[in-house]
């Protein structure tokens, strides 16, 4: 939520994220080149470049894809989360490494351009036991490009949250590409199941994991509300909402974060303008509603960010009768300032 | 209260901190263990070598057909016999050695047909075959003489009739040493673009112990058969064919319109079954 954009400060979090990334991924190769060489004293240098590379990317694009389920099934993994983008941004790294080996050990120093190459060489595009797997590879490798190129908060704030949302969504169909890239390639031509196994096992638990975490999500959103008054729903009692959290409720289609702060309750439109964080999961920090994902701060009175950040969020009524909160599920235009509820 | 935990803030909550070490410890072994099963169970790499950046020069007799190739002749063996290797040719890259021998040619004034020359290049070898990469970037001409050669040493042809065999269509650079793997899907696009180049294409034959014979690929009338080949490279084929050996390599002229068919991979490799004899 920055309102001009510096040179990111690299707090100690991220140093010590960026050194167990780094670790963990020196780590790898060390073993997977160590047992190469060791098992297979005829390996050459390119071919443990190019394989080493493309499973490590594969195992980072494993991890980065659990973080997003494993953050909203548990909390405790949302340190993972907030720096998420610096392993994407090692994984097109390292997947840059492979297909740039890739791409001049297969298809340079031929008749034609590599890339012509690349589409051309293999036209079996109608069969799908013969179709060109590096294609499939080089498409995925062009999102994951214009994901790493994008990461920075300066591209989300000018392409705006949509787009900017929408194109890293892209992570997925790029996920399939890879599978289908190594399906269609070297699971072909390596005989021993494990490689199937381990490929199977990590896309299971992916799907298992963003089960879980969207079956909780549709639970919650199609929570019934019995009482409604004047517009207003009933969604909880008083004493539900601790100090300084927050709540969500999904009324209408509608989710809204309600959260108590200094003796008074407020609403605002749960969807932080960042990236979609669930504010009510936030807490108020320094007198402001804080993002659980990024930190982003919205101001509890009015859903803006404190001057001189200008992210806005909707607003709601809130009101409280007897010991029970009431919430007027249609939204006022964001960043419209509302008094709360005393209690 | 439960801890809240802010990215921008400097230090992460003891809760967090101590929950994500453990996940930090539970992963490690986890990729440690991933790696070493991928990195042990690949398929056992070619024994092929390429000596890359150590030229060596041979002498022999040079021939354009079948393919553009040296024929080195090492004295005799114990029956009186002339022992010999004939050597593919090969060039830079992605490419065949034709250009390069007619450039040579055409410079000098000279035919290498049939001459015994001396090459220099790089060696590259597997299972018993060699081949030498020449570069237009180097002296490859480096001793010619235009002598006709005596008749014992042209090459010994013998007739194997027709021949219907199954296997793999490959480029003979990449197999025989250059690339590990040269064979397979994965490697089907850089087989496909070599044999484009001019690269002489090989059908490998394996039975089910991984033994395997090699046959070079012409087409009919013995011109190259590079660009009907490329549907079928990399992928399991039955090639029916006239077969003739020349002198340690086995040639297959094969009719380019219907002598090469896809087969299916289950057709391809039966366990059990031999799908083809090795000839030593």
């Amino acid at each position: 939520m920055s309102a001009s954009y510096q040179a990111v400060g690299w707090n100690k979090q991220k140093k010590k994220y960026d050194w167990i990334i780094f670790s963990f991924c020196v780590v790898y190769l060390i073993v997977f080149i160590g047992v190469t060489a060791y098992v297979n004293p005829d390996y050459t240098f390119e071919t443990v470049l190019v394989r080493s590379t493309s499973t490590l990317a594969l195992l980072l694009l494993h991890v980065i894809l659990s973080i997003g389920p494993l953050a909203r099934i548990n909390k405790k993994f949302l340190p993972l989360l907030y720096n998420r983008r610096h392993l994407g941004v090692t994984m097109f790294t390292v997947a840059l490494v492979h297909a740039s080996f890739g791409i001049f050990q297969f298809h340079a120093l031929g008749n034609v351009n590599p890339l012509v190459s690349l589409f051309m060489s293999n036209t079996n595009y109608g069969s799908l036991a013969d179709f060109p797997f590096q294609a499939l590879g080089f498409f995925a490798l062009i999102i994951f490009f214009l994901m790493a190129i994008t990461s920075h908060d300066f591209w989300l704030h000018n392409l705006g949250p949509k787009v900017w949302k929408t194109l890293h969504m892209m992570v997925y169909p790029a996920y399939f590409l890879i599978i289908m890239h190594v399906m269609l390639g070297v699971i072909q031509y390596e005989t021993n199941p494990v490689f199937v196994l381990i490929l199977g096992v990590g896309s299971s638990t992916l799907i298992v994991l963003h089960l879980i975490a969207g079956t909780r999500e549709v639970k919650k959103d199609n929570e019934e509300f019995g009482l409604k008054q004047d517009g207003f729903v009933m969604v909880c009692g008083v004493n539900d909402i601790e100090d300084n959290r927050a709540k969500m409720f999904c009324i209408d289609k509608e989710r809204i974060a309600v959260f108590k702060f200094e003796r008074k309750l407020f609403a605002v439109n749960n969807v932080c303008k960042h990236q979609n964080g669930p504010l009510g999961e936030g807490k108020i920090v320094d007198g402001c509603l804080t993002c659980p994902w990024h930190g982003y701060q919205y101001l509890p009175q009015n859903g803006q960010s404190p001057p001189p950040f200008k992210e806005k969020v909707s607003t709601y009524d809130v009101k409280v009768q007897g010991q029970n909160v009431w919430v007027n599920p249609k939204p006022y235009p964001e960043g419209t300032e509302r008094k709360g509820a005393n209690f | 209260m439960q801890e809240f935990y802010i990215g921008w803030m400097d230090k992460a909550p003891r809760t967090f901190a101590q929950f994500v070490k453990k996940y930090l410890l539970l992963i490690l072994p986890v990729i440690i263990v991933i790696a070493v099963l991928l990195g042990a169970l690949q398929k056992k790499f070619s024994k092929g070598n390429f000596e890359f950046g150590q030229p060596t020069t041979v002498t022999g007799i040079y021939f354009n057909h079948p393919v553009p190739l040296i024929k080195v002749i090492n004295g005799k063996d114990i029956f009186g016999n002339i022992s010999y290797i004939t050597i593919p040719l090969v060039g830079y890259g992605k490419h065949g050695a034709d250009g390069i021998i007619s450039d040579i040619e055409k410079e000098k004034n000279i035919s290498l047909d049939q001459k015994e020359v001396s090459l220099k290049g790089t060696l590259l070898y597997n299972d018993g075959k060699t081949i030498m990469q020449v570069d237009k970037n180097d002296t490859v001409l480096v001793h010619y003489s235009g002598k006709q050669i005596a008749s014992e040493l042209l090459p010994q042809k013998k007739d194997l009739g027709t021949l219907s065999i199954k296997g793999e269509i490959v480029d003979s650079k990449c197999y025989f040493g250059v690339m590990k793997p040269g064979e397979g899907k994965p490697h089907r696009d850089c087989a496909i673009r070599c044999i484009l180049g001019g690269i002489p294409p090989v059908l490998v034959v394996k039975n089910e112990k991984g033994e395997a014979n090699y046959y070079l690929l012409v087409d009919a009338d013995g011109a190259k058969i590079n660009q009907s080949v490329q549907p079928f490279v990399a992928t399991p084929v039955t090639v029916n064919a006239n077969a003739i050996q020349y002198d340690d390599w086995i040639v297959l002229y094969v009719n380019k319109n219907a002598g090469i068919r896809e087969i299916s991979r289950s057709a391809f490799y039966q366990p059990g079954n031999a799908v083809a004899c090795v000839m030593r």
